[in-house]
C-alpha cells in the first residue's frame, strides 16, 4: 500500500472538511460502521496524506470517542492510514476523550486497572517486550493503594503522564464540556494547523442511557464546542438505524428522542455522510454505500452571509448529494468506486 | 501442518525482541499468543481468540476461528425455544474444560450442574486416533458446504500427535446428554442479580470486576448472561433504556479493558424484546457480534415425515441463523467481504453439536414421489395420491 493511497482521490472529497466553519454529520447502520471513515477524517485533517497541502485542511483534532477506547483508535489509525496517533499527540496535534471506559463502568476500587491500559500506549514502541514478566510487580502495588489512586481520579484526569488523553467519567453535559474544552485547550495550534476539528463519536449513547436528556441539550452542547474560537469543524457521528430512527406506529421515547436528534443535527450540518450497507443485500465486494448530501441551505452559511460564495464553490464535486460504494478490505485499506465501476477498480 | 507449535514459538520469539515486530499482526496483541490453555492466536491478525464451544460459530466470526477476546457476542432468540441456551451452555463447558474462569449472571448451581460433558472418552490414546479419523471425515465432507474457516479447527490436534493433541485442543466436542463434572473448587462464579428497586447492573458489573480484578493477571474469563432482561429474572425496570444500556456500555468497557483476558456471550428473548425496538438496537450496537436465531415452527406433520425414515432429515435445519454484525470485522467497518455472511445460514442441533450450514430447501425435482410418499404415509392417507386423481 503506497503512501499516497492512504485515502483514495474518490474519497478525498468526502473526508475533506469544508472551508467554512460548520458542523458535520456522520450517520452509521449496526452492519455498516462509519470508524473506516473517522480514521479517514482523522487522516486528512492530520495531514498525513500530505499530497494536497494547498488546501489548508490540516487541522488538530480532539476525537471524543463513547463507543471505542484510544487503543483502538491508535490501532485502526495505524493500519488504516498510517497515521501515527501517539506521536501526534506528544506534539500537540491530537487529544483523545475516552468516552468508554470510565464512563459508566463503577471505578470503585479499580484504580490499578485504571491505569494498566493508560500505561499501555504510553510504551508504544515496546509494548510487546514490556508486556511480560514485568507487568505482574506493576499490577500488584497501585491496587493496595487505593485511596492514592482516587485522589488522583478526582482530578480531571490530567495529562500528567498522558499528554492528549482525557476521560470522561460523567454523563453530565458540563462534565463533558468541561473535559472536551480541556482537551480542545491542550492542543498547541500551529501556521499549518490552525484551526481544531473535533469528532464526536455516538455522543447519542448519552441520549439512550441518560434519563433527563433532551436531544435540544445536546445539540446545543454541540453548537456549544463549535462557537470556540479554536474549533473550526465539530463532526458528529450518530445512529441512524431504521429501528432507532422511524419508529412503527408506537415509538418508544428512546426513538423519538434519537430522531430527534438526527433531525435536528442534520438539519444544523453543513454536510451529512451516511453509511449505511448495500440495499439489495450482502455483496462479496461490497462494504457498504457511502451517501453524502450537502445543505446549501444550512444556516451556517446564513450566520455569516458574507462568504457564502466561497464555500459553495468548494463544495461543488458534490453538490446535491452523491454515492459511492466502499470496500473496506482486512488489511483496513478501503476502495472506494462509483456504482457499476467495482470490477474495473 | 504443526500450525500450533510452530506459532507459539513465533509468537515468543517476537515478544522477546522488538524489532521483529510481526509485519502483519498488530503490535499488541502479538505476545498475548502465549501458551494460556484455549486461546490461540487469530489466522487473520493474530489477535488472542478463544473458541465459542461450538465449531461451526467460530468458523463464521470473519475469519477468526474463534472468538476474539475482548469482545462480546449478542445472541436472540424469538420464540420460546432455548437454542441459544445450547450455544450459552457449550460456551460455558468450553470454558470449565479450559479452566477458563466462567462468571453466570443470575443462574443457579443447577445451570452449572447442567453443563454437557466432553463427548469423548478420556482416553487419550485412542481419542487422539479416533478425532484424527473423524477429522479427516469431516475435513473432506465440509469442504463442500460448509464454511471454510471451519477447517482449521480440528485440524491441529491431530497433527501435533497424541499427547500434544490433548493439550491442544481448541474446541472440544460436548455431548448434550452427558453431564460435566466441575473440578473441585470454583469453576464457575454464579453473580447473582440484586433484588434491589434500582438498577440491578451496576452490582453485577461490580461484582464481575471485583472477581476479576483479584484473579491472576494470566487467567481468562468467560461471562455468561443468560436471558437478559427475561422477566423470570431480572425485574421489570430493568429493560429500561437508562439502566440496560449503561451496563452494556459498562461492560463494553471491561471488556476493552481486558481485552486479553474477557469475553461475555450474552443471549436475549427477542419476542419480548424485537429487534425493531430501539433499546434492543443500542443493545446490539454496544455488542461486538450480533446473532439472531429464528426457530422455524414445529411443524407436526414433519416430524412426523422424520421418523418415517428419510435419512437425509438427520441435517434438518431447526432454524434459520442470521448474523447481523461479527465481532472485529464490522468494527473495522467491513461487511459483505467475509465468506458466507449474506447467505441463508441455518442451524441444527443434536445432542453432540450445534451446527451452522448454509441453509439450502430440499431439492424437489426427482425426489417428489418420496417426498409425497412420506407425507402421505405420514398424514394416515389423508391425501389421495396423484393417480387417483387422473382420469
Amino acid at each position: 500500500m503506497p503512501p499516497t493511497s492512504r485515502i483514495p482521490p474518490l474519497l478525498q472529497p468526502f473526508v475533506r472538511t469544508p472551508k467554512n466553519e460548520s458542523l458535520l454529520l456522520l450517520t452509521s447502520t449496526l452492519d455498516a460502521s462509519a470508524n473506516w471513515l473517522l480514521t479517514r477524517f482523522l487522516c486528512d485533517a492530520l495531514g498525513s496524506g500530505q499530497k494536497d497541502n494547498d488546501n489548508g485542511g490540516a487541522k488538530n483534532v480532539v476525537l471524543v470517542s463513547w463507543m471505542n477506547d484510544y487503543e483502538f483508535w491508535r490501532q485502526e489509525s495505524r493500519k488504516g492510514t498510517g497515521l501515527d496517533l501517539g506521536g501526534l499527540r506528544t506534539l500537540g496535534r491530537f487529544a483523545f476523550v475516552d468516552g468508554l471506559s470510565g464512563l459508566f463502568l463503577p471505578a470503585a476500587e479499580d484504580g490499578a486497572d485504571q491505569q494498566r491500559p493508560q500505561s499501555l500506549p504510553a510504551a508504544q514502541p515496546g509494548v510487546p517486550a514490556t508486556r511480560g514478566p514485568q507487568s505482574l510487580p506493576l499490577r500488584g502495588p497501585p491496587g493496595r493503594t487505593t485511596p492514592a489512586t482516587a485522589t488522583a481520579q478526582a482530578a480531571p484526569r490530567a495529562p500528567t503522564s498522558q499528554p492528549g488523553l482525557y476521560a470522561l467519567s460523567s454523563t453530565s453535559l458540563d462534565h463533558i464540556n468541561a473535559t472536551v474544552t480541556a482537551a480542545i485547550a491542550s492542543l498547541r495550534p500551529s501556521p499549518a494547523a490552525p484551526r481544531t476539528l473535533v469528532i464526536l463519536d455516538n455522543p447519542d449513547i448519552l441520549l439512550a442511557c441518560v434519563p433527563g436528556l433532551t436531544p435540544a441539550s445536546l445539540t446545543s452542547f454541540f453548537l456549544g464546542l463549535h462557537t470556540q474560537p479554536s474549533v473550526s469543524h465539530v463532526l458528529i457521528h450518530l445512529q441512524s438505524d431504521l429501528a432507532l430512527l422511524a419508529p412503527p406506529e408506537r415509538p418508544s421515547p428512546l426513538q423519538i428522542a434519537q430522531q430527534n436528534l438526527v433531525v435536528r443535527t442534520a438539519h444544523m450540518s453543513a454536510k451529512v455522510l451516511g453509511v449505511r450497507v448495500l440495499d439489495t443485500g450482502v455483496a462479496r465486494d461490497v462494504s457498504g454505500v457511502l451517501r453524502v448530501t450537502v445543505n446549501r441551505e444550512s444556516w451556517a452559511d446564513i450566520a455569516t452571509v458574507g462568504e457564502g460564495a466561497e464555500g459553495g464553490a468548494v463544495q461543488a464535486p458534490e453538490e446535491g448529494g452523491s454515492e459511492v460504494l466502499y470496500k473496506v478490505n482486512g488489511d483496513g485499506s478501503v476502495r472506494v468506486f462509483e456504482r457499476g465501476a467495482g470490477a474495473a477498480a | 501442518m504443526a500450525f500450533r507449535k510452530r506459532n507459539v514459538a513465533l509468537a515468543r520469539s517476537p515478544a522477546e525482541s522488538p524489532a521483529a515486530e510481526a509485519p502483519s499482526s498488530p503490535a499488541s496483541h502479538a505476545p498475548a499468543a502465549a501458551p494460556t490453555p484455549g486461546t490461540r492466536p487469530s489466522p487473520i491478525d493474530g489477535r488472542p481468540t478463544t473458541s465459542t464451544g461450538t465449531p461451526s460459530l467460530d468458523s463464521i466470526l470473519a475469519g477468526h476461528a474463534g472468538l476474539p477476546l475482548g469482545n462480546s457476542v449478542l445472541i436472540g432468540e424469538s420464540g420460546t425455544t432455548d437454542y441459544a441456551g445450547a450455544l450459552l451452555r457449550f460456551y460455558a463447558a468450553e470454558g470449565v474444560v479450559q479452566g477458563h474462569q466462567v462468571h453466570v449472571v443470575g443462574m443457579g448451581e443447577v445451570w452449572g450442574r447442567e453443563l454437557p460433558g466432553i463427548a469423548e472418552e478420556k482416553d487419550k490414546r485412542r481419542e487422539g486416533k479416533e478425532r484424527a479419523e473423524k477429522m479427516k471425515i469431516a475435513w473432506r465432507y465440509e469442504g463442500l458446504g460448509a464454511h471454510g474457516s471451519s477447517r482449521e479447527r480440528g485440524s491441529p490436534a491431530p497433527s501435533t500427535g497424541d499427547a500434544a493433541g490433548e493439550a491442544a485442543v481448541f474446541c472440544h466436542t460436548f455431548d448434550l446428554a452427558r453431564r460435566l463434572t466441575l473440578p473441585v473448587g470454583s469453576a464457575i462464579d454464579y453473580i447473582p442479580i440484586p433484588r434491589t428497586t434500582g438498577s440491578p447492573f451496576a452490582e453485577i458489573l461490580k461484582n464481575l470486576q471485583k472477581q476479576i480484578a483479584k484473579s491472576s493477571p494470566g487467567s481468562i474469563h468467560r461471562l455468561v448472561i443468560p436471558s437478559l432482561l427475561s422477566p423470570a429474572l431480572y425485574a421489570s425496570g430493568a429493560s429500561h433504556p437508562s439502566v440496560v444500556l449503561p451496563f452494556l456500555h459498562g461492560l463494553r468497557a471491561l471488556l476493552r479493558k481486558y481485552s486479553t483476558r474477557l469475553t461475555a456471550v450474552i443471549t436475549l428473548p427477542l419476542t419480548l424484546y424485537p429487534r425493531s425496538s430501539g433499546v434492543v438496537r443500542w443493545m446490539e450496537i454496544l455488542s461486538d457480534g450480533v446473532f439472531e436465531l429464528s426457530p422455524f415452527p414445529y411443524s407436526h406433520m414433519e416430524s412426523l415425515a422424520t421418523s418415517a425414515g428419510t435419512t437425509m432429515d438427520e441435517e434438518r435445519p431447526q432454524g434459520i441463523f442470521a448474523v447481523h454484525k461479527l465481532p472485529v470485522f464490522h468494527e473495522r467497518g467491513g461487511g459483505g467481504s467475509t465468506e458466507g455472511l449474506g447467505e441463508d445460514l441455518a442451524f441444527t442441533l443434536s445432542r453432540r453439536k450445534f451446527v451452522v450450514a448454509k441453509f439450502s430447501l430440499p431439492p424437489m425435482e426427482g425426489d417428489t414421489e418420496a417426498q409425497e410418499a412420506a407425507v402421505r404415509e405420514a398424514s394416515g392417507n389423508a391425501m389421495p395420491r396423484k393417480q387417483d386423481l387422473e382420469f
